[in-house]
C-alpha cells in the first residue's frame, strides 16, 4: 500500500537475461573461472567419494587418500553392499521412521496451521511455545527423551495414572519399542518446523479467493480442500521433501537415546554409517554406502522438484 | 431480484468510525454506485452487505428480511473482487461450476447451467483452459459469470476496473453495463472514479468520511449537488467553488467575489429567497459553464492551459483563488498570463453555506 | 538540461522485435510523451536512454554527444518509477536528501539544494513525515523532489501517476507539467492514458509494435492523425470509423477515390431531431456532455454533445458534419490528404 513493494516495473529496468547475445557470451567467459570454482567445490567431495568407493582404502593403511588406487577393487564394495543384510535392515528402519514420522508431522503441522491461521486470544504465546522443540539442540533432546522413556520415567508414570496397575515398560531396551520412542522424539522435535512452513504457506493463500469461495456457498471443508490445499501444493511438497531427506540424517537424538540398540533395533542408516566409519574403519565401503544414499536422496529431490515446477506452472 | 435496504447502518473499528447513519434503499434491478475517495466508507458498506464485516449499528434487509444473522455463504450475494479472485489453479469450467458444486446441484443440471453461462458470456471456446494467464476482460467476464451462475439475489462489485489500463477502461465499462442489462440484477458498484459512476449507474450514492452525502441519478447529482464536497467530486474537472459575500444591486442580490469581480444578479429560487441568504457564501459554478465574454463581470488570470483532444481546460486564479474553465477548441484560446474575462449564466450558479457546506435553498 | 536524440534504434530480443528503426528527437526542456499499448516498445526506449540496454543498431545522443559506451551513471539521467520506490524507513526529507548524501556533497550545498527544490514543490510541511503517513499525491512529490535535487540532464518517468485515484491524477499531471516548466527540465514520459498524454506533453510519439507511427504536438496528432491507428489512439470516445460510400453520413464533399474508410470525431457529429435514418440506441448523460450511441444500418457511431440535450432511446435522428472535419483513410489505414 505504501509503494515500497518491488513490482515488475522495477525489475524490468534492470538488464536481465534478455541482454544481447554478444553480451551474453562475454558474460559467460568472464564468469567462467568463478563457475568452475563453484562446480569444483560442489562436486569434489562427491568425486572423491566415488574414487574411494572403488578401493579398499582405510586411513590405517598408511598411504594417503590420493594413492588409494593402489588398493583398487572396482565394484566389489557395491556388490558387498547389495548383499549386506545389516545395511538393508538399517535402510528399512530408516524407511519405517519416514513413513510413520513424516505423515504424522505433516498432519499435526497442518492441523496446528489451521488453528493458527485465525486470530485467537493468547496466540502469540502459544505460537512461541510451540516452536521451542525446534530450537532445542538435538543432542539435548536425545537426553531429554532418554530420561522420559526410562522404565521409571515420566512416560511410564503417566501411563500408570490411566491404568489399574503400575506400568513398567522398558521402552529403550525392548527391541520392538525402542524405535517407537525414537519416533516420538523426532515427531516432538520436528512437527514445529512442519507447522511453521505450512503456516507460512497457508497465510499466503489469497484471502479474496477464500472469500470468493465462501460467498459462492462453499462450506469450510470445501474451501479448505478446493482452494487452500491446492494453492499450498508447492509449499507442501517442499515441507515433505525437507522432512523426508532429514529422516535419513537422524543421528544425534537417536544415538544418545539408544546408541542404535538394543542390538541393532534402532540402527538407522546414519547410525550404521557412523559405526562402520568409527568402529570398523573400512572407508572405501563407507564411501560406497554414502553414494548409494546420495542417489536415493537425489531421486527424492528430483521427484519433489518436478512436482513443484508443475505446481508453479499452475499459478 | 431483491431490494436492499440499509437503515441507520454504522460501523466502528475501535474508536474510528468507518460508517455512520447510512440509510439507503436500493431498488430491485437497480444499478447503484457507491462513490467516494478512499476511506469514505464505501467498501465497508459493501463488505457489510456481503457479510464479510458485521455492522456495529443498524440493519440490512433484503426484501424486508433482516439478513444480519445469515452467514455470508447463504446470503446469495454475488461478489466481484477488485482483482476478480479467479481460482487460477482451476479451469474456466471449474471456476464457473464452483458455486453450483458447493450448493450440491446435480451434475447434469450443473453442466447445463455452466454451458449456458459460458455461451452468454462468450467463454465457451476457453472452457477447458486453465484460468491463469487470461486477459483482464475475460477475467472480468469469468468473475461475473462465476457469481451469476448461482443466480444471486444481488451483485456487489468492488472497484473492478481499478487495475485495468486506462486505455482499456472504457471498453470494460461498456461491457460491464451490457452485462448488467443482460442479467437485470440489483447491482451495487463501489468506485472512486466519478466517470465510472456517471456512465454506468442508475443512481449514485456519494460518500465522504463515513457519511452518505447525497443519493440521486447522475444528472441530479451533477446539476444539483447538495453538498460542496459532492459539487467538487462530481465532474471532470469538478465544480469551481469561490468564496464570496452577498451584495445588493439595482437588479437584485449578487455575489461579490472580491478580486475576481462580481457575479451577475442571482436567479434565486423562491425557497432560497424566502430562506434568506447568509452574508458569506460559497459561489459554485461548473468549469464548462464559464462563458468567455469581453463584457463579463468576472475576471481571472490564466495560469495554465491544458488541451485534451476536443476540449481545453484553463486553469485560472492565483493568490489562493483557484478555478477552472472548460472550453471548446473552436474558440480563440487565451494563453498563460492573459486575463480571462467571463460570465456565468445565473441559472447555473450554485450557492453553498461556507460553514456547513450544504447547498443553499436547494435548486436555485 | 539537455536535448536527447535517438537515431535509427533497432532492438531485438531473440526473434521478438522490440524496437524497429526508431528515431526521436526530444528538444531541450521539452515534455515528451511516449504513448502506445503495453509492450509496444516504450519501456525499452527508456532503458536504452538510461544505458541499461544497448541497442542492436542506432545511437543515442545527449546534447549531440553520442552515448555509445557511456555508463548509466555518467549519463546522469534520472528515472522516476511507477511505484515511486521511496525508502519507507526514512522521512520525506531523508528521502529527498538521499541522492546528495550518497554523493558525499558538502552539507551546506545539500541543505541549499533541498531547500530550493522543496520550496518549489510546496512540500515543506510534509518533510518530517515518513512515506507511510503521506497521501498518494504527496508521495509523488517526494519522489519527484528526490529526482530533482540530483540536477540530472533529463528525467525519464515510467507511468508515474497511474496508481493514484482518478481525481488526484488529474491534479498531479498539471502539477508535474508546472514543475517541468518552472524548473526548465527535459522530461520523457511514458503513459497508457491518452488524456494524460495529451494534457502534459509538448510532443508525443505514438508507438505500435516497436515502431513510431507518428510524432508531433498532441493537438496536431488529434486534429490531423496520419492513420486510423493514431486516430483511434487519441480521443474518448474514440473516433467513429465507417466504410466510405456508406449512407450513414453525407460527407458533403467529394470522397477521394482511394478512400476506404472515413472518420469523424464524436464531438463533430451534429444530431438533428428530424426523424432520419439513424436510431439512438443508448444515451449516456455525463453532465457536461451527453454521449449518444447511434445506429445507421450496419454502422454504429458515437456522438458527444454539449450539455444535457433531450433524446429518447429508439428516437430517429439524422446526422450532419462539417465536411472539413471528415478524415479519409486508404486501404492501409493511412490518411489521404484531401484534394
Amino acid at each position: 500500500m505504501n509503494g515500497v513493494s518491488v513490482k515488475k516495473a522495477d525489475i524490468a529496468v534492470l538488464p536481465q537475461d534478455n541482454a544481447g547475445s554478444e553480451e551474453k557470451r562475454l558474460g559467460f567467459w568472464l564468469t567462467l573461472p568463478a563457475q568452475c570454482l563453484v562446480l569444483f567445490i560442489a562436486v569434489f567431495p562427491i568425486l572423491m567419494q566415488l574414487y574411494i568407493s572403488m578401493t579398499d582404502w582405510s586411513p590405517l593403511d598408511g598411504i594417503p587418500w590420493y594413492r588409494a588406487y593402489e588398493l583398487w577393487i572396482g565394484f566389489i564394495n557395491y556388490t558387498d553392499l547389495a548383499s549386506d543384510s545389516r545395511f538393508w535392515a538399517a535402510m528399512w528402519r530408516t524407511f519405517l521412521v519416514m513413513i510413520v514420522c513424516v505423515p504424522i508431522q505433516f498432519l499435526l503441522g497442518l492441523g496446528l496451521a489451521v488453528l493458527f491461521v485465525d486470530e485467537f486470544p493468547g496466540k502469540r504465546w502459544f505460537y512461541s511455545t510451540l516452536l521451542i522443540p525446534m530450537m532445542v539442540v538435538p543432542a539435548v533432546a536425545g537426553y531429554m527423551f532418554f530420561l522420559l522413556f526410562q522404565s521409571g520415567g515420566p512416560v511410564n508414570d503417566l501411563l500408570s495414572l490411566f491404568s489399574a496397575s503400575p506400568v513398567k515398560i522398558a521402552w529403550l531396551s525392548d527391541p520392538s519399542l525402542a524405535l517407537v520412542a525414537v519416533m516420538a522424539a523426532d515427531i516432538w522435535q520436528w512437527t514445529p518446523l512442519m507447522f511453521l512452513i505450512l503456516l507460512a504457506g497457508m497465510i499466503s493463500v489469497p484471502q479474496d479467493q477464500q472469500m470468493a469461495a465462501v460467498l459462492l456457498g462453499a462450506s469450510w471443508g470445501r474451501r479448505f480442500f478446493t482452494i487452500v490445499l491446492p494453492r499450498m501444493k508447492t509449499i507442501i511438497i517442499i515441507a515433505l521433501a525437507i522432512r523426508t531427506i532429514e529422516i535419513f540424517k537422524i543421528f544425534d537424538t537417536l544415538y544418545i537415546m539408544t546408541g542404535g540398540g538394543p542390538g541393532v533395533a534402532t540402527e538407522t542408516i546414519s547410525v550404521y554409517i557412523y559405526k562402520v566409519t568409527q568402529q570398523d574403519l573400512i572407508w572405501g565401503y563407507v564411501a560406497a554406502i554414502a553414494l548409494a544414499i546420495l542417489i536415493v536422496l537425489s531421486v527424492i529431490s528430483a521427484i519433489a522438484i518436478s512436482k513443484m515446477s508443475k505446481g508453479a506452472n499452475a499459478r | 431480484m431483491t431490494q436492499i435496504a440499509l437503515s441507520n447502518l454504522g460501523k466502528k473499528f475501535g474508536s474510528f468510525t468507518a460508517l455512520a447513519q447510512m440509510n439507503l434503499t436500493i431498488g430491485d434491478g437497480e444499478f447503484v454506485a457507491l462513490l467516494g475517495p478512499s476511506g469514505c466508507g464505501k467498501s465497508t458498506t459493501m463488505n457489510m452487505i456481503a457479510g464479510m464485516v458485521d455492522p456495529t449499528e443498524g440493519d440490512i434487509r433484503f426484501d424486508d428480511r433482516s439478513i444480519l444473522d445469515v452467514p455470508m455463504s447463504r446470503r446469495g450475494v454475488g461478489f466481484v473482487f477488485q482483482n476478480y479472485a479467479i481460482f487460477t489453479h482451476m479451469s474456466v469450467r471449474e471456476n464457473l461450476a464452483y458455486g453450483l458444486r458447493a450448493q450440491g446441484v446435480s451434475a447434469s443440471e450443473r453442466n447445463r447451467r455452466v454451458n449456458a453461462m459460458a455461451d452468454l458470456l462468450q467463454l465457451s471456446p476457453m472452457l477447458d483452459r486453465r484460468a491463469a494467464g487470461l486477459s483482464v476482460n475475460i477475467l472480468q467476464r469469468l468473475a461475473i459469470g462465476r457469481s451469476a451462475v448461482v443466480e444471486p439475489a444481488i451483485f456487489l462489485l468492488d472497484e473492478p476496473l481499478s487495475n485495468v489500463d486506462a486505455a482499456f477502461r472504457s471498453v470494460m465499462r461498456s461491457e460491464l453495463k451490457a452485462l448488467q442489462r443482460q442479467f437485470s440484477q440489483t447491482l451495487v458498484y463501489v468506485t472512486h472514479d466519478q466517470l465510472e459512476a456517471m456512465t454506468m449507474a442508475d443512481r449514485i450514492a456519494v460518500m465522504d468520511h463515513g457519511k452518505l452525502l447525497q443519493v440521486g441519478t447522475p444528472l441530479e447529482i451533477y446539476n444539483n449537488p447538495q453538498d460542496v464536497f459532492v459539487a467538487r467530486f462530481i465532474g471532470s474537472p469538478g465544480m469551481n467553488i469561490l468564496e464570496g459575500t452577498i451584495a445588493s444591486s439595482d437588479e437584485g442580490k449578487l455575489v461579490d467575489l472580491a478580486s475576481t469581480g462580481r457575479s451577475a444578479p442571482l436567479a434565486l429560487s423562491d425557497r432560497a429567497a424566502s430562506q434568506g441568504l447568509p452574508e458569506k457564501v460559497l459561489f459554485g459554478f461548473r468549469p464548462e459553464q464559464v462563458n468567455p465574454d469581453p463584457n463579463g463581470t468576472m475576471a481571472l488570470p490564466v495560469n495554465f492551459v491544458e488541451r485534451i483532444g476536443a476540449r481545453t481546460i484553463l486553469h485560472l486564479g492565483g493568490d489562493g483563488i483557484e478555478a477552472k474553465a472548460v472550453l471548446d477548441n473552436q474558440i480563440a484560446m487565451p494563453s498563460i498570463g492573459d486575463i480571462l474575462r467571463f460570465s456565468i449564466d445565473p441559472k447555473m450558479v450554485r450557492l453553498f453555506d461556507p460553514v456547513s457546506g450544504i447547498a443553499i435553498g436547494g435548486d436555485i | 538540461m539537455a536535448s536527447i536524440r535517438l537515431e535509427n534504434i533497432c532492438k531485438h530480443y531473440g526473434d521478438v522485435v522490440a524496437l524497429d528503426d526508431v528515431s526521436i528527437e526530444v528538444e531541450d526542456n521539452a515534455f515528451f510523451c511516449l504513448f502506445g499499448p503495453p509492450l509496444s516498445g516504450k519501456s525499452t526506449i527508456l532503458k536504452i536512454i538510461l544505458g541499461l540496454e544497448t541497442p542492436d543498431s542506432g545511437s543515442v545522443f545527449i546534447d549531440d554527444r553520442p552515448m555509445n559506451g557511456v555508463s548509466p551513471a555518467q549519463r546522469n539521467v534520472a528515472m522516476v518509477f511507477q511505484n515511486l520506490a521511496l525508502f519507507p524507513h526514512m522521512t520525506a526529507l531523508q528521502n529527498v536528501r538521499f541522492p546528495l548524501v550518497e554523493r558525499k556533497i558538502a552539507e551546506d550545498v545539500i541543505a541549499a539544494r533541498v531547500d530550493a527544490v522543496t520550496k518549489k514543490l510546496h512540500m515543506q510541511h510534509i518533510l518530517h513525515k515518513p512515506p507511510s503517513q503521506l497521501s498518494g499525491g504527496e508521495r509523488q512529490r517526494v519522489a519527484i523532489a528526490r529526482a530533482l535535487v540530483r540536477d540530472p540532464v533529463a528525467y525519464l518517468m515510467d507511468d508515474p501517476i497511474s496508481a493514484l485515484d482518478a481525481r488526484l491524477r488529474e491534479e498531479t499531471r498539471v502539477e508535474l507539467r508546472r514543475i517541468q516548466r518552472e524548473m526548465n527540465q527535459t522530461v520523457i514520459y511514458v503513459t497508457h492514458d491518452q488524456e494524460e498524454a495529451m494534457s502534459v506533453s509538448d510532443q508525443m510519439a505514438i508507438f505500435e509494435h516497436g515502431r513510431v507511427r507518428q510524432v508531433g504536438a498532441p493537438h496536431d496528432l488529434y486534429d490531423a492523425p496520419a492513420s486510423t491507428y493514431v486516430a483511434e489512439m487519441l480521443g474518448a470516445p474514440a473516433i467513429n470509423l465507417m466504410a466510405a460510400g456508406g449512407t450513414a453520413l453525407n460527407a458533403g464533399r467529394p470522397v477521394p477515390q482511394q478512400a476506404v474508410q472515413l472518420g469523424v470525431r464524436p464531438e463533430h457529429l451534429r444530431v438533428l431531431k428530424d426523424g432520419g435514418n439513424t436510431q439512438v440506441s443508448a444515451i449516456e448523460p455525463m453532465g457536461a456532455t451527453t454521449i449518444l450511441t447511434l445506429k445507421a444500418g450496419a454502422e454504429t457511431m458515437k456522438a458527444a454533445l454539449h450539455g444535457q440535450p433531450e433524446f429518447q432511446v429508439g428516437e430517429s435522428v439524422s446526422l450532419s458534419v462539417d465536411p472539413a472535419q471528415i478524415h479519409f483513410f486508404d486501404k492501409n489505414g493511412d490518411t489521404l490528404v484531401a484534394v
